[in-house]
């Protein structure tokens, strides 16, 4: 089955080991996760702003990339990796089926491009693998399993609010744990799941974000955890590698590494974590449970 | 003569109808060409079609020039009146007590040698606020910035720079300055590796060697490019550098005169801004003179390749000066100027074309020359065609050209090479509907080069003592005929070389020279006593191309 | 013999006859302008001579490079020689190749909103908005690839509504590109080192010594075997 794509900026930079591995596992599977050629940023922030169709164009560009790619591949889907991508794309996705008058706007403005016909139907890979793949098949296809790592799983903002574009409840979402569950990982019960993790603050009020990450990693790891597992680079960012910011506010803090969930898929499935592509090095924690 | 409507014509892929017969004959004989391989001319033939045919050996090309330094050598009688015209300013003009740039170094002309100079002199040690660059345009409007094809640099293990050197040699028909000739070919694989370390994006294999090819004149493949944005790509480099380093350049400001002290040594210059129309004066410890060449003069009426500003300013400053000028009498005609359509005409299509593998074609699909002798034997070659024979094409507005059979590059190195490797000419011709990857394009030799110039010694230096000269304003490198590739490496390498020079002299001198305008004197004194009354006054700054019926009611208000 | 066709053309608004076929910059210098500002290479490589028109009855603000375009009865023209943009400063020396390095010294390349603008604002039609795409995900390779043909005319930056300055931040891509992408050339290093060891100093000074007409045979016999393409 082949699948448009749209990495994001982040994927093809910082977060080259969330795309890669996210890519590998999706072989497994009989996936091909085709990317959208000439896709371009998603746009992100979303604005929120009624009338701000200029800011929604950079996601209907892409709409139209999924859309013209799509009808190649027989297809109505776009699998995205990034949460604020797989946002900002989604909720700008639904503008566009809600409000046809600034679709027709945003299209004859981009006129070097077909129209968009508001068909697309944007998917986060969790998504994707819950209702179209199933996690039940997942678990009979990977071969590995991930003997018993406690993982604390983190979704953050953007993958379950607003409500019309959530990939699970906004308070309790339980996808990552169900998944991962699937293939021997044990998922501790963590109260931040949903916890703001300070987001682009990290750029002129680090402070703040230093003070997030202290909190959500010990909570974590109170809970039992040996690790955290997210879906979104600025997430990942901010937990992993602003561990080090905390560590020279608070010197007893104890790091721990942070996994993309493409990641323990992939190494469920007998692949290899790219452990140079972490701040916190996971190798710890990946030879205490013999993985 | 009233022009026929070329935009009514009904054009077919951007060519009349009947420009199209042509084009079909040159498709049928390609394939069958393709193999086909012209003889080089022997040193007696290249003779023999260079006296019938170059625009330098037409009876009224040149002209005595009857004062000065060279007096009783020839020169182009464009240049010439140039030489023995009235001075912009005189004494009475200008405050010369009140200076308002006082440096070590000023340089003249900013396109790529004078940037080079710039670069080297601060890399020599002198401060960047004691070098001053001006320009009568922006920072790297020049030749430099047009030139496409190539940089010549003997780097590969089948090369040698004795190779080049004796290529340049021959090309320049041996009247070449031996000692500059060894200095630029010695000096070019390091001005390569400078541009590398500035991150020049020259063309690479998958070992990351260049990719050269030949071109008119060379024996060895030695042309190393950036696409056909060769000398855009270097400019704007050296351009991006020159600002990170935060150099001073003045724009719009040309030199309209240069400053000597008491033994006649030059100690800085008249600027004039163009925009607000006042003066500086500048004092120097050393002026390097990076004014580029004359194509705009239109010499013997041709239209030219060069930049807006391609005025000769800085021969005429530094002969004032007392400078003496060689190879004056040589002028440089590209090959292959754009012929068709009427907006590009004179346009260069760069030998890079040929280089790649373009034949020079015949109104009746035929070859009649080797694509690739040096530039004034090939020049002359399809002068002769167009005028010798019945073989040429003509334009609709009446010109003659023959073809260069760009197609015929797709066919040898695989579809696509033009687009990828020629990309700035195919855009040219696209502006106008012809797809040059399809069909060929017409073309006419076209005013390109000034091969002579100010004489040099190997330290860039001129005759005249505190007075520097490279790039196109010098003379003496490339004789009476220059190849191509060698003009890009020119620049870099006396660009730097007096940049080095200048750097050195000034750091000798502690005093700044006195500021006159005596050589001034001297200079009106021998036109006097030639007898000389000109109406011009030089330099020439810019071209006028005003239209007639404007200029004939032209009135001097000041507003 | 026809006569030749006369066109109207508003420069800066104002009315003026030319005649038809002439490139825009030349229509302006027919009409009596003589130029400072506005002509640089006048063949298209310089981006001095950037122009804005709309032809007549149409809403669409085109652009062309006036030395490139001819001109058409009833334009509306007007040059653009300069526009305002800001050059980072930075030491090419210690510039690094890493992803997020434009965004370092052009941050407002983030604020990219995809519009196209850009592209369409683009005489040599590059692929503006894709290369600024580029940067914004750390691709300077394609970056530098995508904006080698900019002559920097500026008039991308005049029109986008993110106030970027994409030439500026292309030639540094390209610059990064040019010394750290693109690996130095072997063969140009070993041929330096030769001539710094001297290995081609005795052959030159032999050469300068020949006589005249050996030299003249030595370079016919250098043409004739001249190196013939490879395949």
């Amino acid at each position: 089955m082949k699948i448009p794509y749209f990495p994001g900026c982040s994927l093809k930079s910082d977060a080259a080991h969330f795309e890669q591995s996210a890519i590998e596992f999706s072989k497994t599977l009989g996936v091909e996760l085709v990317e959208l050629p000439n896709w371009n940023c998603c746009g992100t922030v979303h604005s929120l702003t009624t009338d701000d169709i200029m800011h929604h164009l950079a996601c209907v560009r892409n709409m139209v990339h999924a859309q013209e790619l799509g009808k190649q591949l027989g297809t109505n889907k776009l699998i995205t990796l990034c949460a604020m991508c797989y946002n900002t794309l989604a909720q700008v996705n639904e503008l566009a089926k809600k409000k046809p008058d600034d679709l027709k706007t945003a299209n004859e403005f981009i006129d070097d491009l077909p129209d968009y016909e508001g068909k697309v139907e944007v998917l986060h890979l969790l998504t994707f693998l819950n209702n179209y793949v199933s996690f039940e098949k997942i678990a009979k296809v990977v071969k590995g399993r991930l003997n018993g790592l406690k993982l604390a799983p983190y979704y953050g903002c953007l993958l379950v609010r607003p409500e019309h574009v959530k990939v699970d409840d906004r308070e309790r979402p339980v996808l990552l744990s169900k998944l991962l569950g699937m293939v021997g990982a044990k998922c501790v019960e963590f109260p931040y799941a949903v916890e703001c993790c300070g987001s682009y603050h990290t750029v002129n009020l680090k402070e703040a974000v230093i003070e997030k990450t202290y909190t959500i990693v010990n909570n974590a790891r109170e809970n039992g955890a040996d690790a955290i597992v997210l879906s979104c680079p600025l997430c990942e960012f901010n937990l992993d590698k602003r561990q080090k910011d905390v560590k020279a506010v608070y010197p007893t803090f104890e790091p721990m590494p942070v996994f993309y969930f493409t990641e323990l898929l992939a190494l469920a499935s007998g692949k290899k974590v790219n452990v140079n592509a972490h701040y916190v090095s996971p190798e710890n924690v990946l030879r205490k449970y013999g993985l | 003569m009233p022009r026929r409507s070329v935009i009514e014509m009904e054009l077919i892929r951007g060519y009349p109808e009947y420009m199209r017969e042509s084009i079909e004959m040159v498709a049928k004989t390609r394939e069958a060409r393709a193999k086909e391989v012209m003889r080089r001319l022997t040193l007696e033939e290249r003779e023999e079609v260079l006296k019938g045919f170059h625009p330098d050996y037409k009876p009224d090309a040149k002209v005595e020039i009857k004062i000065g330094p060279s007096k009783g050598e020839k020169a182009p009688k464009e240049v010439e009146r140039l030489l023995e015209a009235e001075p912009l300013i005189d004494e009475s003009d200008v405050d010369l007590t009140k200076v308002d740039f006082d440096v070590d170094i000023l340089i003249i002309g900013a396109g790529g040698a004078g940037t080079v100079a710039a670069l080297w002199a601060y890399y020599s040690g002198v401060p960047k606020e004691n070098i001053l660059m001006c320009t009568k345009l922006r920072h790297g409007d020049s030749n430099t910035m047009m030139a496409q094809g190539g940089i010549q640099s003997a780097d590969r293990p089948e090369d040698s720079p004795a190779i080049h050197y004796l290529d340049v040699l021959g090309g320049g028909h041996f009247t070449n300055n031996p000692d500059l000739v060894e200095k630029l070919v010695m000096e070019a694989p390091r001005i390569i590796k400078w541009h590398e370390s500035l991150g020049v994006m020259y063309d690479k294999d998958a070992n990351n060697n260049f990719i050269e090819i030949s071109g008119g004149g060379t024996s060895r493949f030695r042309m190393h490019s950036a696409k056909d944005y060769t000398g855009m790509e270097i400019m704007r480099v050296l351009r991006d550098e020159f600002r990170n380093l935060g150099m001073k350049v003045l724009e719009f400001t040309s030199a309209v005169e240069l400053l000597t002290g008491e033994d006649g040594e030059v100690t800085g210059a008249v600027l004039f801004n163009m925009e607000t129309k006042q003066y500086y004066v500048v004092r120097a410890k050393a002026v390097i003179l990076a004014t580029g060449g004359f194509g705009r003069l239109h010499i013997m009426d041709f239209p030219t390749t060069n930049h807006y500003g391609a005025t000769g300013d800085g021969l005429v400053l530094a002969y004032r000066a007392g400078a003496r000028l060689v190879d004056m009498d040589s002028v440089q005609y590209h090959p292959t100027g754009a012929a068709y359509p009427e907006p590009i005409v004179g346009l260069l299509i760069t030998e890079k074309v040929r280089g790649l593998g373009a034949q020079v074609i015949n109104k009746i699909g035929k070859q009649f020359v080797f694509p690739l002798e040096p530039r004034d034997v090939e020049a002359a070659s399809i002068i002769k065609e167009c005028y010798s024979t019945e073989n040429y094409v003509v334009t609709p507005t009446g010109l003659r050209g023959v073809w260069l059979d760009s197609p015929l590059i797709e066919l040898l190195r695989g579809e696509g090479t033009v687009v990828k490797s020629l990309g700035a000419m195919h855009r040219m011709f696209a502006r106008f509907g012809i797809d040059m990857s399809q069909d060929p394009i017409l073309t006419f030799p076209t005013l390109h080069y000034q091969n002579g110039g100010v004489a040099i010694n190997v330290n860039a230096e001129t005759d005249v003592r505190g007075l520097f000269a490279c790039g196109e304003v010098a003379g003496g490198i490339h004789g009476k005929n220059r190849l191509m590739g060698n003009s890009l490496l020119d620049v870099n390498v006396f660009g730097k070389i007096a940049g080095i020079s200048a750097a050195k002299y000034v750091k000798h001198k502690h005093s700044k020279g006195k500021l006159t305008l005596n050589h001034l004197k001297k200079y009106r004194k021998e036109l006097k006593e030639a007898g000389i009354k000109s109406e011009l006054k030089s330099p020439m700054l810019l071209p006028d191309y005003r239209g007639k019926a404007v200029l004939s009611r032209k009135l001097d208000i000041v507003v | 013999m026809e006569e030749t066709k006369m066109i109207k053309v508003y420069i800066m608004g104002k009315e003026h006859e030319v005649p038809e076929g002439l490139t825009i910059m030349k229509a302006i210098e027919y009409a009596g302008y003589k130029i400072v500002r506005g002509a640089g290479c006048r063949a298209g490589f310089c981006g001095a001579c950037a122009t804005v028109y709309r032809k007549a009855n149409d809403y669409k603000l085109r652009v062309a490079l006036a030395c490139q375009t001819v001109a058409e009865d009833g334009m509306y023209l007007t040059e653009i020689p300069f526009v305002p943009a800001n050059k980072a400063i930075y030491d090419i020396e210690k510039v690094t190749p890493k992803a997020n390095i434009i965004l370092q010294h052009y941050p407002e390349v983030a604020r990219c909103v995809a519009c196209n603008t850009c592209t369409k604002s683009c005489p040599q039609d590059l692929k503006v908005m894709d290369y600024i795409q580029a940067m914004k995900r750390g691709d300077i390779a394609k970056a530098a690839e995508l904006s080698f043909d900019c002559v920097q005319c500026g008039l991308c930056a005049a029109r986008c509504p993110a106030e970027i300055v994409h030439y500026h931040a292309a030639q540094l891509a390209r610059r990064i590109y040019g010394k750290y992408i693109a690996k130095p050339s072997p063969n140009l290093e070993k041929r330096i080192k030769e001539i710094e060891e001297g290995k081609y100093d005795e052959e030159i000074k032999k050469l300068k010594q020949m006589p005249l007409e050996e030299m003249k045979k030595k370079y016919m016999e250098q043409q004739k075997n001249a190196e013939k393409e490879r395949d």
